[in-house]
């Protein structure tokens, strides 16, 4: 989304001197008005969003970690290396192996190419349908891509499989896929055993908070939110993303009244 | 002897344009009235571009303001041109040179105003600064892990404290600098040095997009339909009085300088200010 917005505004910032041209054939006074109409909006809607970003930073604090998120974020795209995704699809032209579509699958899902991870996930599993590790990197690959419930009936099967798979991050994303389908009961379900099986964390009991609140239980959504808001310990620095699940979980308990 | 002949040999284009500065230098600054014969000889100003010279947006950036300002800008160009013309090839330099000078030229054409008289070619030479950049970027195992070098560390040192100088130095145009600087980069980051593996849909949409912007400005420096001097030049050659009254309004509009407001009959312009040249 950000990178095709990137895409249109410069296209757009292209295409001004050839709007301003085609108005000038038709009058200069209104070519020279709409530039200035376009500069004081500019510059009305810059002041305007710095404002917000400076109360936002003193008083939201999902905008703090937000921007750190969106910062970490930017650093790992710049990070990201498309060569060894490039390496493995040329491996694969000489001998088609399960491992070898997976760990294409793999690089294409860390580089949010999600088509192609799909793609090769499924061929990989096809190949070899017992694996987890690949049935779960095809479930987080159907969760990018929004198709929820494939996704969960992959998680599902890791879950039977292996039910600690990655540290228990399967049985985690099994239940974020059950709330956001709409399950809240089976989302709660989850999301408590993974607390008890696996410790959870902010991540975790914010969604956990959000099945509860969904499922009518506000005691249990307030002790979610008041351990997913709790700050880190001395010497411990969260996160990016759990820094903004903790901010989040802040301004849930605000709204909630249950205090700062 | 040998020696230069040589080093020529290997960087044939940076060689060249170092001739260039030279051999234009003598030429202007044996003159009695160097600044007309640097008008004479390529220097740019935004109205004289927007007037139908477009040439200039090139040929200053073979022109110095001083004996100074050439050294500076020779040395730089020495120091920086053979490495990045043994990197890139000879066309590919000669490319970079022009298009970053042009890039530099339509920055000031932008921003500056269109009296402001603009010599030298610290914005190619920032454009090869830019270029440099790009390549490391491009050449590393990603786009940021060039930053665990310290040559590529120093040289974004080098273009800050530059950027720096140039924004403390009133007769420098830190304008064109950056124009350059962006220009070079983006040049070589999406045209010379595209990356490894087939491009994806998003990267040909940028570039060409790029592309698009790079060609888009250049015509609005030719054709700035919405500044006072362009309009009061179309008002002066116009013969339609409707129209004329039009332009002379329009120009008005947007931002006429009032000291030096000329008479619509005579459309005399305002008092140029000073020229700016580059480091």
């Amino acid at each position: 989304m950000f990178r095709w917005t990137l895409v249109a505004a410069v296209w757009a910032v292209a295409l001004w001197p050839l709007v301003l041209f085609l108005v000038y054939l038709g009058s200069p006074v209104a070519a020279v008005q709409l530039r200035q109409q376009a500069a004081s909006w500019l510059q009305t809607a810059a002041l305007a969003g710095a404002a917000l970003l400076v109360i936002g930073l003193l008083l939201y604090p999902p905008v703090a970690a937000g921007l750190r998120l969106l910062g970490a974020r930017v650093l790992a795209a710049l990070r990201a290396d498309r060569g060894p995704l490039l390496r493995a699809l040329g491996e694969l032209r000489h001998v088609e192996t399960a491992a070898r579509h997976g760990e294409v699958g793999r690089l294409a899902l860390q580089r949010r190419e999600l088509p192609l991870a799909i793609a090769h996930l499924s061929r990989a599993l096809e190949l070899e349908p017992e694996n987890p590790g690949l049935r779960y990197q095809l479930g987080m690959a159907l969760l990018a891509a929004g198709r929820m419930r494939e996704a969960a009936g992959c998680l599902q099967q890791v879950v039977a499989a292996d039910p600690g798979h990655a540290f228990g991050e399967a049985l985690l994303q099994l239940g974020r896929v059950h709330l956001l389908l709409g399950d809240d009961q089976g989302a709660v379900a989850l999301l408590r055993r993974h607390a008890l099986e696996h410790g959870g964390s902010r991540r975790s009991h914010f969604w956990l908070a959000s099945a509860c609140r969904a499922a009518a239980d506000p005691d249990g959504a307030r002790a979610a939110l008041q351990y997913a808001a709790s700050p880190p310990a001395k010497n411990q620095r969260l996160t990016p993303e759990e820094g903004l699940y903790r901010a989040r979980a802040r301004v849930a308990l605000w709204r909630t009244g249950a205090g700062k | 002897m040998n020696e230069l002949l040589r080093r020529a040999n290997a960087a044939p284009v940076t060689f060249l344009c170092a001739l260039a500065y030279v051999t234009v230098a003598v030429l202007t600054f044996a003159d009695t009235e160097p600044a007309i014969k640097l008008q004479n000889a390529g220097l740019m100003t935004p109205a004289l571009v927007a007037s139908g010279e477009s040439w200039r947006l090139l040929t200053h950036a073979f022109l110095h303001g001083g004996i100074v300002h050439l050294l500076f800008n020779l040395s730089a160009l020495m120091w920086i041109g053979p490495m990045l013309e043994h990197s890139l090839g000879s066309v590919r330099f000669a490319v970079l040179y022009a298009v970053t000078a042009v890039g530099a030229g339509v920055a000031v054409c932008l921003w500056a105003d269109p009296r402001q008289a603009v010599v030298g070619g610290s914005g190619a030479l920032f454009g090869m600064m830019g270029a440099a950049v790009a390549m490391n970027m491009r050449g590393g195992r990603d786009l940021l892990s060039f930053l665990d070098f310290q040559g590529p560390r120093q040289l974004l040192s080098l273009i800050a404290v530059n950027l720096v100088i140039g924004w403390l130095l009133p007769m420098v145009s830190n304008t064109a600098h950056i124009g350059g600087l962006l220009t070079g980069f983006l040049l070589t980051f999406f045209g010379f040095d595209p990356g490894r593996g087939p491009a994806t849909a998003f990267t040909r949409a940028l570039r060409a997009g790029v592309a698009a912007l790079f060609v888009s400005l250049c015509c609005w420096c030719l054709w700035p339909v919405t500044r006072w001097d362009w309009l009061l030049r179309a008002a002066t050659t116009t013969a339609e009085p409707a129209r004329q009254q039009l332009l002379f309004e329009a120009a008005q509009r947007s931002g006429l300088p009032a000291p030096g407001r000329p008479d619509p009959d005579q459309g005399t312009e305002p008092d140029p200010p000073p020229p700016r040249r580059g480091r």
